[in-house]
């Protein structure tokens, strides 16, 4: 399912994910709809946009917690177009799993879209990268970040996006192994205790990033 | 009203007066001029006419302008003994004995005139109990002389009979002796005190007292030695010349008496009852100035506003006034009511010892002067808030000229530039598809660049997360994007207003973008806190220090925005000890 009240914004979004191999089952143009909609076709996904009317604030955020509630089995991926970690947090903060954040213009990338489609869909999560850039840019005096490599912040920042092991491995060219180490790393110098599941992985981050 | 009739019924009286010593000193230019005993009549006649009018002239003048003082009736009781020693001239023998009697009647006026200058009051009993000689001396004793002399038989053979006369004797003599010894006691006592008043007075009573004391000195001086030869028999020839240029020289005491008494501050008693007189008459702006330009004797005084909510003195038309200059010879002082600042009086600073002089007139006029306080502080605010009106419409002009500029160089040129790649990439899809994807490919590299920058510049005109989520979250974004580590120490639990919360976003936002250009700080901490139907801003860093609040436009914009919430804006910013802007705004 598909929410977005531009029609045109809308139409775009389904002929991309169209080409990519979904199935777009239904569009709503407003959060009601949007409801409505995923109650009766119980899609993988429902993709929404953070502003829609009536009040045209956060909609989005409210609707893809009352999803979440509501029907566990349908992953959310809120399309904004604020870079503010607050919406993120809001959404990621308490259960990453199943939920996504990212940026509309990431639309573009039709590759890097449908991968946090499909990782939202299989109860991963996503997180746009540069909220995640800003979270981690973010200024903080005494701070642990400081001590990580470079290579180990490029690890956080991807699995503050949401990446499985095998994804950054990919992403950076390394092996899975390496990755595993620094992972293992980081979470030694942030003092966080290390999670299995990516979801976890992302919350645990998010809480510190946070903090 | 009662005050109006109260001047109506003294002016009427001192014009009778002043009716009356014309009158009086024509009648006795005849009866002088046509004397059988007398030598000098033409002298005598001038000096009396010119002393008896001058002062009786100069002192009905010092009555009027300053009703409270009793130098101006004192000077026209003196006036009028001039014109009744004059009597003594007449032929007539019941009018020349009132003449007699009269003519040492003018010392003793003299003498009191002298004690009581500037103020009009005897300060001392020693004072009083020497006048009161004066005019005993001048009065019964002159009596009992004129009873015991037979003028004829002592010297004067044309003076008419004397009819008091009882007996000429010998006592006569002693009489004018002891008369003689007396005055001449009474005199140098007088000169004593005069003399010990000249030295403590200060330089700005000198002012005042330095013609008449001058003059009447120089006169007086010249009577006593006349005496003296007339008692001593030293040298009868220059006796005549002596008691003609000491009279001549008396006639111009009144002058300086005048002189002096205007230039003389009034009493603390006259200073008030002078203000408080005019309080009630209403004469507009300025009214109150002018009542106590003339009642401090500062012509270039002026007052000055007290405006607590914007901690500055103005002037009556609400433009700020500096009281703190030293220069020109001007100083402040300042006028409380009830333990609250009132205004300020800026006066000459020859005042400065008359300080208690200003402060209880200003006590006096307090009620009227917080009335204008109230007054110029109305125009002030209008004052200000025409400005800040002025400002914040030229801030959004200012704001729309940037936002214009912003998306003309910006987007829309992107977009432009973006329709003639599409419109490229079309033309090759056929002929050469791979050129076609690198320009599609470029395309929407700058799609999203575009995307980014409308993105940015959305969030500076007013941040989503603001509305939707309230300043922590706000903050905390902001804090997020600053180039310097930003900390948000305190935020409020509960939303508030939208304007309030608006208000503190773009303080807080402006102050974390001067910390990030000028303050080379290490670190920054931003809180925002609600107390007693306020909230506080504060913006904290730990920079260099000595930012200008009135240089930026930026900060000026923000204290308008805030001033627009009736709050204010502080900026603290010592040198090297890093910068403080604090909004307080308030919010019930």
């Amino acid at each position: 399912v598909v929410a977005e009240d531009s029609v045109l914004l809308r139409e775009g979004v389904v002929r991309l994910l169209e080409e990519a191999g979904f199935e777009v089952v239904g569009q709503a143009g407003d959060g009601e709809d949007l409801l409505r909609k995923t109650r009766a076709h119980k899609p993988d996904v429902a993709i929404v946009d953070i502003r829609m009317p009536p009040t045209h604030t956060d909609e989005g955020v409210r609707a893809a917690r009352a999803i979440r509630e509501e029907l566990p089995g349908t992953g959310v991926l809120v399309l904004s177009q604020y870079v503010e970690q607050q919406y993120a947090i809001e959404l990621l903060g308490e259960d990453a799993a199943g939920v996504g954040y990212l940026l509309k213009d990431r639309v573009t990338d039709l590759e890097q879209f449908a991968e946090a489609v499909r990782r939202v869909a299989e109860g991963g999560s996503a997180l746009d990268p540069e909220v995640v850039s800003e979270m981690l840019g973010r200024k903080r005096s005494g701070d642990p970040l400081h001590e990580l490599t470079p290579r180990e912040r490029e690890v956080l920042g991807l699995m503050a996006e949401g990446r499985s092991n095998q994804a950054i491995a990919e992403a950076l060219v390394i092996t899975e192994r390496a990755v595993e180490k620094h992972v293992t790393s980081i979470f030694g110098k942030l003092g966080l205790s290390p999670a299995a599941e990516d979801h976890r992985r992302v919350l645990a981050v998010l809480t510190y990033l946070n903090a | 009203m009662q005050d109006n009739r109260a001047m109506t019924s003294l002016r009427r009286a001192l014009i009778g007066l002043a009716a009356l010593a014309l009158v009086f000193g024509a009648a006795l230019l005849p009866m002088i001029l046509t004397s059988d005993h007398d030598s000098h009549r033409g002298a005598e006649a001038a000096l009396i006419l010119f002393g008896g009018w001058g002062f009786t002239g100069t002192g009905l003048f010092a009555w009027y302008r300053r009703p409270g003082n009793n130098i101006g009736p004192l000077m026209t009781a003196g006036g009028f003994s001039v014109f009744l020693a004059a009597l003594g001239f007449s032929n007539d023998q019941v009018v020349w004995t009132i003449g007699s009697l009269c003519g040492g009647l003018f010392y003793a006026i003299f003498i009191h005139l002298l004690l009581s200058f500037p103020s009009g009051r005897l300060e001392t009993r020693f004072e009083r109990w020497l006048v009161w000689v004066a005019y005993l001396d001048t009065t019964v004793v002159q009596l009992a002389w004129v009873v015991f002399t037979d003028p004829v038989k002592d010297g004067c053979d044309n003076c008419p009979a004397n009819p008091l006369l009882v007996h000429n004797s010998a006592v006569a003599g002693v009489v004018d002796a002891g008369q003689v010894i007396v005055g001449i006691a009474v005199i140098a006592a007088m000169v004593g005190i005069l003399y010990r008043r000249w030295r403590k007075s200060a330089p700005s009573q000198r002012r005042a007292t330095g013609p008449v004391l001058g003059i009447g000195g120089l006169a007086f001086g010249l009577l006593v030695v006349e005496l003296l030869i007339d008692q001593l028999n030293l040298a009868p020839d220059v006796e005549d010349p002596l008691q003609i240029s000491a009279l001549f020289i008396l006639s111009f005491v009144p002058f300086a008496f005048l002189v002096g008494l205007m230039r003389t501050r009034l009493s603390r008693a006259e200073a008030i009852s002078s203000v408080v007189g005019k309080l009630g008459a209403d004469g507009g702006r300025g009214a109150l100035r002018d009542a106590l330009a003339e009642a401090l004797g500062d012509p270039g005084l002026e007052l000055a506003y007290w405006v607590p909510a914007q901690e500055q003195f103005v002037d009556a038309l609400g433009r700020p006034a500096e009281i703190d200059r030293g220069e020109h010879g001007r100083m402040a002082t300042i006028i409380e009511h009830d333990g609250r600042r009132v205004a300020a009086v800026l006066h000459d600073a020859d005042l400065e010892e008359d300080r208690d002089l200003v402060e209880a007139v200003g006590a006096a006029a307090a009620l009227t002067l917080e009335n204008e306080r109230l007054d110029a502080e109305l125009r002030a605010t209008v004052e200000e808030l025409r400005a800040s009106r002025a400002r914040i419409v030229e801030a959004g002009y200012e704001q729309r000229r940037r936002l214009e500029r912003d998306l003309h160089d910006g987007a829309q040129q992107r977009l432009m530039a973006l329709g003639i790649n599409l419109r490229l990439a079309r033309d090759r899809v056929g002929s050469d598809p791979n050129a076609a994807v690198e320009l599609l490919d470029g395309s929407l590299r700058e799609l999203n660049e575009t995307t980014a920058e409308l993105r940015e510049l959305a969030r500076g005109i007013h941040p989503a997360v603001l509305s939707d989520r309230g300043l922590e979250a706000a903050l905390n974004g902001l804090a997020g994007r600053s180039h310097v580590p930003v900390e948000v120490v305190a935020t409020p639990d509960e939303r508030l207003p939208k304007s309030v919360e608006s208000a503190a976003y773009f303080v807080a936002a402006e102050a974390l973008t001067n910390v990030a250009r000028y303050a080379e700080a290490q670190r920054a901490t931003v809180s925002v806190v609600r107390t007693n139907g306020r909230v506080e801003v504060e913006v904290r860093d730990d920079g260099i220090g000595g930012a200008d609040p009135a240089r930026g436009s930026g900060l000026r914009g923000l204290a308008d925005r805030v001033a627009a919430l009736d709050g204010r804006l502080e900026v603290s910013s010592p040198e090297g000890k890093g910068t403080l802007v604090r909004a307080s705004i308030p919010c019930e």
